[in-house]
């Protein structure tokens, strides 16, 4: 009986060492991964950074021309506070027509610019005066707004800090109320196990979690959300490994980075370093004890005592964590009874509870995309500068919004039918200041701007004007006939452009039939100078898209986007100079090293005798044409140019402006292409009034040479005439292209198409 | 016919009128403000009289040219761009970016940038004749 027993115990006991060895195996096997993975993990890059995004910084000097409200909107924005007295670098104060700011240092791709108080005084709409830490000074700039982030798919952002950036007070309440113990034990805490047992039986349910911080740090790094008993045994041996190879300042510094704590709409806020900017406004070692208090108190539950969204459950947990602070003597209880009264004083507006421009942000990403790989844009926490005008860019927002709104009201249309798309670009430069994509500006979807490929309409005429005015035959005052016309296509079928009021206008000069919008007279034109060279003239003005050489595309019967549209006139704007639109000066890597630059780049495409007559004759839209609502919105000296554009049956609605030095391109239409009781006057070309009214533009003064002459001409007869004579008009020519008849004041041939123009 | 004709060229230069440059290329001391800059690699010597414009973009154009100074093209170029941004016409800056261009070989934008300058200019001949004799200089090399 007793051999049997032996012989039973000895196969159990075989067995047993038989699968201790391979559970000891897997074990090592197992520890062996894992180390593996929390030293690669701890060795290599711990975090993912996302490329930051910032608007242009501003630069302020004496003759700029800006509104005080402008600057403080400017101030607000990048998390100034206002105060009454300036101390300390992120104030500002305003007294009368002055302003007073106390600029924080920054570090820009192109150098840096010292803390410094910066004095600004402004006459009526200008600044007048400009003094920097006293003394008067030529130009000083103030930091960018962060406008964005490029994220990985996960949404996570963070700022990176040392261990050294955080307050000791911060760490000591960390580790109060986080984890007692983490100074002794080795990732995990058998006391605080049994401790949170106790009170979770107490309670009857799961109130506290025994997990070191290194249990937690672990979970973030490398572990999901699942609560199971497998995964809770991996969690408590990487615990382990990351004690083995690390040391505690090492874990702690790590876990202050890693922490997630609250939202931002599609965007994660993680780290304390993060935290402090995006809820108080500044830095983790200018924290104050309540602050402190509050953010530590977040760690228990990001959402549930989040201080923007949840200020009662915030305040309620803040003062648990200042009662912990208290009992441990970190602060006294005159402090503890003090801050418990306080408010939380979360800032509103700062650097990191920033309004995206997602249409603009969309731009920046696919410029990007030419020169560096997705991975490196949202893990390589690069700094991206871009040319974004946030002023301008608000402007441009509210000013589709309120348009589209009224239309819809006017109209009794049904609410948000209506769609809207804006480009707003230096006419000089190319750098791309404003982007609209849609009448929320807030969505991230589709990008009309970008992506919105619509019919021109008349916006496509210009460029028939000027291939026309490039060559030896036309001048302003060339006569065109704007008489019904046909044209017979390929496949028997008849194209009949028609005027948008139904009647033809006969004879009529040629910046007239431009200035007035005149189909009949344009194809005519057209199909006159050769279709082929109205298409070149287009490729020169930047249209890339190969055109067919149908006739209707005279008459804009042919697709572009109001980003593509941008282009081709920044180059009429610029007076025949295509300059490339981009969204971006500059890289640089999270140091501060400069990666890439994106200068200026030139082209003459167009001579600039015809650049100047075009320019003329856009002016002219505006002085007497489609565009004159804005003589009433706008000073007359600055002398924009401009072409309103209606597609067929009004699908569209198109308003392209330029005045010295901004460019602006509108889109008003509906997605599902239905029409609209609205034409581009109607819409387009209120929204580009609403959006510059109140901002400085400079005039548009076209560029002549010596090439260009002026001449009297007599209205009546079209030829050439003198000053004083009655019924004469002065008009810009280029030399050897003049009307080649002349007149004087007593001769004056019969009645010609003028008179029809012009009355009797 | 001879008299008609000759009475024409009378008549149409009579009502000719000089062409209204804008005001903001009017200054005829556009010469004075185009810089005197010069480098070995080029061996072309731009002849302004390098003053520089009392307007904000002045101090910008001053430490473009302390970067060209210094053989520091890259900051030289940026400056540049600061400066075009708030003064979009003045040739002396368009000069000075066609001439880096041509510095860093890229003689098609330095050419390009020239004939921007050349559009810009207005009626100074002195300046006018000096960016004519840059763009003949990058269109030699």
């Amino acid at each position: 009986m007793k051999k049997v027993d032996d012989s039973k115990f000895k196969r159990y006991l075989g067995w047993f060492i038989k699968l201790s060895l391979v559970g000891l195996v897997i074990f090592t096997v197992l520890m062996a991964y894992l180390d593996a993975k929390v030293r690669d993990k701890f060795e290599g890059k711990r975090w993912a950074l996302p490329a930051k995004v910032f608007a242009r910084p501003m630069e302020l000097y004496s003759g700029l021309a800006l509104k005080p409200k402008y600057l403080i909107q400017e101030l607000e924005q990048i998390g100034y506070q206002r105060v009454p007295n300036v101390q300390t670098p992120g104030q500002y104060m305003v007294y009368g027509n002055e302003i007073d700011i106390y600029r924080r240092y920054v570090r820009l791709y192109d150098g840096e610019e010292a803390a410094a108080r910066i004095h600004i005084r402004f006459d009526s709409s200008a600044i007048s005066g400009l003094w920097v830490d006293g003394a008067p000074t030529e130009i000083a700039r103030l930091e960018p707004l962060l406008i964005g982030g490029i994220y990985p798919k996960h949404n996570e952002d963070r700022q990176l800090i040392q261990l050294e950036d955080a307050p000791d007070l911060l760490l000591n309440t960390l580790v109060a109320v986080e984890d007692r113990d983490f100074y002794n034990h080795w990732g995990i805490s058998p006391k605080g196990i049994a401790r949170a047992l106790m009170v979770n039986m107490q309670k009857g349910g799961l109130v506290q979690g025994g997990s070191t911080l290194t249990q937690q740090l672990v979970k973030n790094f490398f572990l999901t959300r699942e609560r199971s008993l497998q995964r809770k045994a991996i969690e408590a041996l990487m615990a382990l490994l990351v004690e083995f190879h690390y040391d505690k300042n090492e874990i702690l510094e790590a876990y202050l980075n890693e922490v997630y704590l609250g939202q931002s709409g599609r965007r994660a806020v993680h780290g304390f370093g993060l935290a402090s900017q995006f809820y108080f406004g500044k830095h983790i070692r200018n924290l104050t004890a309540p602050e402190i208090a509050t953010l530590v108190g977040m760690v228990k539950g990001p959402s549930l005592y989040n201080p923007k969204r949840k200020p009662e459950n915030a305040i309620a947990r803040r003062n648990v964590v200042l009662g912990v602070m208290q009992e441990q003597s970190l602060i006294t209880p005159y402090e503890y009874k003090a801050w418990s009264m306080r408010d939380l004083d979360v800032v509103q507006y700062s650097q990191y509870q920033r309004i995206e421009y997602p249409a603009f942000l969309d731009l920046v990403r696919r410029q990007l995309r030419r020169d560096y790989q997705e991975n490196d844009l949202t893990s390589e926490g690069l700094r991206i500068y871009t040319s974004l005008d946030p002023i301008i860019q608000r402007s441009a927002e509210q000013a589709v919004k309120k348009r589209l709104d009224d239309i819809e009201r006017d109209y009794k249309l049904e609410a948000n039918g209506l769609q809207g798309a804006m480009v707003v670009a230096s006419t000089e430069s190319g750098e791309v200041e404003a982007v609209v994509g849609d009448r929320n500006p807030r969505y991230f979807g589709f990008n009309r701007a970008l992506d919105a490929k619509r019919s021109i309409g008349s916006l496509a005429k210009p460029a028939v004007y000027l291939t026309a005015l490039r060559g030896d035959q036309y001048n302003f005052v060339t006569p065109i006939d704007d008489g019904p016309i046909k044209v017979a296509g390929a496949n028997g079928q008849v194209w009949e452009p028609q005027n948008y009021d139904h009647k033809s206008h006969g004879i009529v000069p040629l910046y007239q039939a431009m200035a007035k919008s005149f189909n009949q007279a344009t194809a005519r034109l057209g199909l006159n100078v050769g279709l082929s060279n109205v298409v070149s003239t287009f490729g020169d003005l930047g249209v890339e898209r190969k055109l067919p050489a149908y006739p209707s595309i005279v008459l804009g019967a042919f697709e572009l986007s109001p980003f593509n549209v941008a282009q081709m006139y920044q180059t009429i704007a610029a007076s025949g100079f295509k300059t490339p639109l981009k969204a971006i000066r500059a890289v640089t890597t999270s140091e501060g090293d400069l990666l890439s630059r994106y200068g200026y780049e030139v082209k003459q495409t167009i001579k600039t005798e015809p650049a100047y007559l075009i320019q003329k004759a856009m002016q002219q839209v505006v002085k007497i044409g489609t565009a004159r609502f804005l003589n009433s919105q706008f000073d007359e000296s600055l002398n924009l140019a401009g072409k309103t554009g209606t597609s067929d049956s009004q699908r569209d609605s198109w308003f392209t402006g330029f005045s010295g030095d901004k460019l602006a391109v509108v889109w008003v239409g509906r997605d599902d292409n239905k029409t609209m009781p609205i034409t581009g006057s109607g819409g387009a070309l209120r929204i580009w009034a609403h959006t510059f009214k109140d901002l400085p533009l400079k005039p548009l003064f076209p560029l002549p040479t010596e090439n260009i002459v002026e001449h009297w001409v007599d209205l009546e007869t079209g030829a050439i005439s003198q000053e004083n004579c009655p019924g004469v008009m002065k008009f810009p020519f280029i030399n050897g292209k003049t009307p080649v008849e002349t007149t004087d004041c007593q001769s004056k041939p019969g009645k010609a198409w003028w008179s029809k123009l012009f009355g009797e | 016919m001879k008299y008609i004709l000759l009475l024409s060229v009378v008549l149409l230069s009579a009502c000719t009128t000089p062409v209204h440059y804008p005001a903001d290329i009017l200054s005829s001391e556009v010469f004075d403000e185009l810089p005197n800059w010069y480098d070995d690699r080029l061996g072309l010597q731009l002849q302004g009289n390098n003053q520089y414009p009392s307007a904000p973009h002045g101090v910008l154009l001053q430490q473009a040219d302390l970067a060209f100074a210094q053989n520091n093209l890259q900051n030289c170029q940026i400056y540049l761009e600061r400066a075009q941004r708030i003064a979009t016409r003045d040739a002396s800056i368009y000069v000075r970016l066609s001439y880096l261009y041509w510095l860093q070989e890229k003689p098609t934008q330095a050419l390009q940038t020239a004939r921007r300058a050349l559009s810009v200019v207005g009626q100074d001949e002195l300046a006018k004749k000096e960016i004519q004799r840059l763009i003949a200089s990058i269109k030699q090399n």
